[in-house]
């Protein structure tokens, strides 16, 4: 079995609330970002944050999980389309934890129904890597419905 | 007060031959990025980033803020932190391991001082906790 690596790269200049850093993927070069703590917390102005990533690492693993179980069940998809929005919040005396992740997801699926679609999106949760390891501090919720979210 | 954070991805055709974007993030600080189920699952990237590279940059980037607060509560804000994570991801298994590691600058403070407040940080940060089941999570930290 494969072992697929992926590095990213974090700098940070100065103290958390006035200091600011950058992100950068490593492997792909796909993006460098930079990220500030106030626009993590706050408004974002534009910057990314650890928990926009997480939603951007939900979200494509989720899509990914979708597709292969809808294929499985005979029924491919055209499109889909996967939106996850994760909370963080201040827990008790713990500080701040993410607390949930919310996943909903649009698809044409040509021979597939409403429940058939549910279906396979709930065995996608429970194949999806990220969705498993998040459970160890986050809820995870799925609203799954057929039709692009652009009405095509 | 709670922080919300989105992500809106688009997938079209199959997994083995079909492609995806990540459109759109809710600060617009990136995308739309590739993604491809090969680009993820094989050793090279062909330049597109995948949910494991997302979650190393959420990881690299949420231990360098944790670090950076707990050397300045201890009386030694940093001058820089270089951090990287690397995920190992096992198709048909999943994510085995996260390594990191940090390089400091960090005027008066000893590498004691320092390691502490690393490994102090990887077990705290947000991160950390959200993937606190990852089979194993390792911290290699030096000043610079």
């Amino acid at each position: 079995m494969p072992r697929i690596v992926r590095e990213a790269e974090a700098v940070w200049e100065g103290t958390v609330s006035r200091g600011s850093g950058t992100v950068r993927a490593a492997t792909s070069g796909a993006f460098e970002l930079p990220t500030t703590l106030a626009s993590r917390i706050g408004d974002p102005e534009g910057k990314t944050s650890p928990e926009e990533l997480l939603a951007a690492a939900h979200a494509s693993c989720f899509v990914t999980s979708l597709g292969s179980e809808l294929a499985r069940a005979g029924t491919p998809p055209e499109r889909l389309e996967v939106t996850c929005r994760i909370t963080m919040d201040e827990v008790g005396d713990l500080g701040h934890r993410i607390v949930s992740s919310a996943i909903a997801a649009r698809g044409t699926v040509p021979d597939c129904d409403q429940a058939g679609f549910a279906q396979a999106a709930n065995a996608a949760d429970a194949g999806c890597t990220f969705s498993a390891l998040i459970k160890a501090s986050a809820t995870v919720t799925i609203d799954a419905r057929l039709g692009g979210a652009d009405g095509d | 007060m709670a922080t919300e954070r989105t992500a809106e991805v688009t997938w079209k055709g199959s997994l083995m031959e079909g492609s995806g974007s990540i459109d759109r993030v809710g600060s617009e600080a990136f995308g739309p990025l590739d993604i491809t189920w090969a680009s993820r699952a094989e050793p090279e990237s062909s330049g597109r980033t995948s949910p494991e590279e997302l979650i190393a940059a959420a990881h690299a980037s949420c231990f360098s803020m944790s670090l950076s607060h707990g050397l300045a509560q201890a009386g030694a804000p940093p001058s820089q932190l270089q951090t990287s994570a690397t995920v190992t991801f096992v198709p048909g298994t999943g994510i085995t391991k996260i390594a990191l590691r940090v390089r400091g600058d960090v005027p008066g403070l000893d590498d004691a001082g320092f390691c502490e407040a690393a490994e102090t940080a990887k077990e705290n940060c947000p991160v950390s906790k959200a993937l606190a089941s990852v089979p194993e999570i390792t911290l290699d930290a030096s000043l610079a």
